[in-house]
């Protein structure tokens, strides 16, 4: 029971102490570290599993064309959505590209609709080069289906992605995360 | 320019486009490069000046009308307002015409209600929510720019199956379909005919089959035949060639409608919307989508006035009472209908008390009998009335057992007849009776020919018969059939016989008649007598009073022609 006659100071010292007694120990360095790390260094071998599983989805058009027209159709980006109960296998069609002072601007559409739709995904981006680094940037569901990212794009990265069109193959996968952020 | 932001945005969204940044044309995607616009691009004073717009509904209006009669004309080009309706519906999904209370009516739709599509929730036998209101509406695309054809909003669908009702929606429209309906048309359609006409023409035709019963069974016509035919063949002639005139002219303007609609779809992305979450399997909803896809073709015609009854009428069907319809069945490109679970979706269209009109393929649960069965063990709804104020009397519901009417097709064109209406049993019943009144005339054109222009008179000609039991009487004529030969005289018995064509060692076109002396001879002179020639008059079967006489000849003559 909390004292009702004592004086607001020692109230308050007395508060204090309680929550210094609830409070869980301060994190160590060495944990905050970890923190930063993007969590494919920190998970290394779930990561190298969705790779893997990643690197073998096929979504190469064949093009048996009955219309004449050809319109622009967009290249299929090979996509894995990971969710808590299920991975699924999917296709992101880039449907807006922009690369400007090393942030880039992506809209895509996924294939395979979600349900319930996921207001947000980390989209990981995988290169298909092993020589080269994943990064990582957050979307938020616009439309239907629809998704919008903007994020910082790694020094050398952005270089290549800026001379790239929406309707070009562009040389990476991705590895979306439904309801987490960066980092 | 109010609303010179919205210029901007368009302006940035087709550069994009151009530039390879933006995937899709900048009228089909609007929704999603608005959102990229106005998170990214869009400047301060822009940004104040929309909100401006905003801000009160006067100003959200004047977007809206502005829009529909300046951006839409200029930027695509159209005077089509489903493009504006389109572009609106886009926008209501993005900030800030999500919370503009303006558009509210643009959020539920586009407000072209079409035929609802009967789709079974999985593990359902028939619910009210099974039949889905369906709209579809044609948008113009830009000279150059393609995109795909058929885009499905609300649910998904294989692409291969709604190219297969885009295919047979243009069959319909300007291929082998348009014809299919037309002859079902000309076969059992109504016709724009005021009602005084449709008697008049009713009672020309029932003319015909008169004077035609009176030619074949009456009393001999006597000399009133020549007019009699006379009427008959004016009349005849006047009905058909009235009848001709107006399907031809009505099939004209139909195919060249048609046709101009088909350039259109072919020319449009179709927008199908269906609210309702679901991938389709099975393609029982190919019928629904290609009835939509034409409405929506026919729709999208704007700035030419329309001249085709057929296609006025079955559009005007489909705004007014298109709600109240329901389609099922699988359709191939050639929009031949195929048969589907049945029996489920009639439940579900039994109890959604807006559906009056179901269409199916052709196939046993569609029958009468088994409709009948299946409306007799449908237990209508009972809704709980309770009396708003207790001691209010309490109402007593008669009502009787709504009727669902079922019409079951092979072809996708039966289904364009039910919708516009046209199936009439009269205009059936008249084309039966035209119809025969036709063949039988047709039979009897030769026979009306020789009445009314009969063939020149012929030539007695050799051989005659070398035997003394004969007499042979050869005309020189193309037409033997429409003479007789006749014998007076005083010596042998009188004879009446046809011309035929006699073959044999003296073939020729002859009469032969076998001579018999007479009992009671008024003369001993076996050459007397006297051969007649006389038109027959005939009408198919029946034979009329022998007509003109057009040659006399002496017996004597006609027995030795040739042999001195």
């Amino acid at each position: 029971m909390m004292p009702t006659d004592a004086r607001i100071q020692e109230l308050l010292h007395w508060r204090l102490r309680q929550a210094e007694a609830e409070a869980p120990l301060a994190p160590s360095a060495a944990h905050l570290l970890a923190l930063a790390r993007p969590w494919w260094e920190a998970l290394p071998e779930r990561f190298q599993a969705l790779v893997d599983r990643l690197r073998q989805i096929q979504v190469a058009y064949a093009h048996a064309q009955a219309d004449p027209r050809d319109f622009r159709a967009g290249h299929p980006v090979p996509a894995l959505i990971v969710r808590a109960e299920e991975e699924l296998e999917s296709a992101a069609r880039l449907l807006y590209l922009e690369v400007r002072n090393g942030r880039l601007r992506l809209r895509f559409q996924l294939d395979a609709a979600l349900e319930p739709a996921a207001q947000a995904l980390d989209v990981t981006f995988i290169p298909e080069s092993p020589m080269e680094a994943p990064f990582s940037a957050h979307a938020v569901l616009s439309l239907d289906q629809e998704y919008h990212l903007e994020g910082e794009l790694p020094e050398g990265v952005a270089r290549r992605w800026e001379g790239w069109k929406v309707d070009q193959r562009i040389p990476y996968r991705m590895i979306l995360r439904p309801g987490e952020s960066v980092g | 320019m109010t609303f010179v932001w919205f210029w901007t945005f368009w302006h940035w969204s087709r550069e994009s486009f151009r530039a390879g940044r933006l995937l899709r044309v900048p009228l089909l995607g609007i929704a999603g490069h608005w959102d990229e616009w106005f998170r990214h691009e869009v400047s301060e004073d822009d940004r104040h000046a929309i909100e401006e717009a905003g801000r009160t509904e006067r100003g959200q209006r004047e977007f809206i009308l502005w829009l529909r009669h300046h951006w839409a004309p200029e930027a695509c080009g159209s005077h089509n307002r489903w493009v504006t309706r389109f572009v609106l519906r886009q926008l209501t999904q993005v900030p800030p015409f999500n919370d503009w209370s303006a558009l509210a009516a643009y959020r539920t739709g586009y407000g072209a209600p079409g035929v609802r599509a009967i789709v079974l929730a999985e593990d359902s036998s028939g619910e009210p929510g099974d039949v889905r209101p369906m709209e579809a509406v044609a948008l113009p695309l830009e000279a150059g720019v393609a995109a795909p054809a058929v885009v499905p909003e609300g649910f998904q669908a294989s692409e291969a199956e709604l190219n297969t009702a885009r295919r047979a929606a243009m069959s319909l429209l300007g291929g082998r379909g348009l014809f299919v309906f037309l002859a079902l048309w000309v076969a059992e359609g109504r016709r724009p005919y005021a009602r005084w006409v449709h008697f008049a023409l009713s009672a020309g035709w029932l003319g015909v089959i008169g004077l035609i019963s009176f030619l074949l069974l009456g009393p001999e016509p006597g000399e009133s035949l020549l007019p009699l035919s006379v009427a008959l063949l004016i009349l005849w002639g006047a009905l058909l060639a009235t009848s001709m005139a107006v399907i031809s002219t009505h099939c004209f303007r139909a195919w060249r409608e048609g046709r101009l609609a088909r350039a259109r779809l072919e020319k449009s992305q179709v927008r199908l919307s269906m609210n309702i979450g679901l991938m389709l399997k099975g393609g029982s909803a190919g019928l629904a989508f290609c009835l939509n896809m034409i409405a929506a073709a026919c729709r999208a015609q704007v700035g030419v006035p329309r001249r085709s009854w057929l296609w006025l009428r079955f559009d005007h069907a489909l705004r007014t009472t298109g709600a109240s319809w329901a389609a099922t069945g699988v359709i191939t490109a050639d929009a031949r209908v195929q048969s589907v679970v049945l029996e489920p979706k009639l439940r579900a269209c039994f109890e959604e008390a807006r559906i009056e009109h179901v269409i199916t393929p052709r196939q046993r649960e569609a029958g009468r009998r088994f409709v009948e069965r299946l409306s007799r063990s449908h237990a209508p709804l009972r809704r709980e009335y309770a009396p708003l104020v207790p001691s209010a009397p309490r109402l007593g519901f008669a009502a009787e057992r709504r009727r669902l009417k079922c019409h079951a097709i092979s072809h996708a064109a039966q289904s364009l007849l039910a919708i516009g209406g046209f199936k009439s049993r009269w205009q059936m019943a008249l084309n039966a009776l035209a119809g025969v009144a036709s063949l039988v005339l047709l039979l009897a054109l030769p026979d009306l020919r020789s009445i009314l222009l009969p063939p020149p008179a012929p030539d007695l000609v050799a051989p005659s018969s070398s035997s003394p039991y004969y007499l042979w009487v050869s005309l020189d004529t193309l037409f033997p059939e429409r003479f007789l030969v006749v014998l007076e005289s005083g010596f042998w018995a009188n004879r009446r016989a046809e011309v035929t064509r006699q073959e044999g060692a003296n073939p020729s076109l002859r009469a032969e008649i076998r001579l018999h002396r007479l009992v009671r001879q008024t003369t001993s002179d076996e050459e007397d007598g006297t051969v007649w020639i006389e038109r027959r008059r005939r009408f198919l079967t029946r034979e009329f009073a022998p007509g003109e006489r057009v040659g006399r000849y002496s017996f004597s003559h006609v027995s030795r022609l040739g042999q001195e």
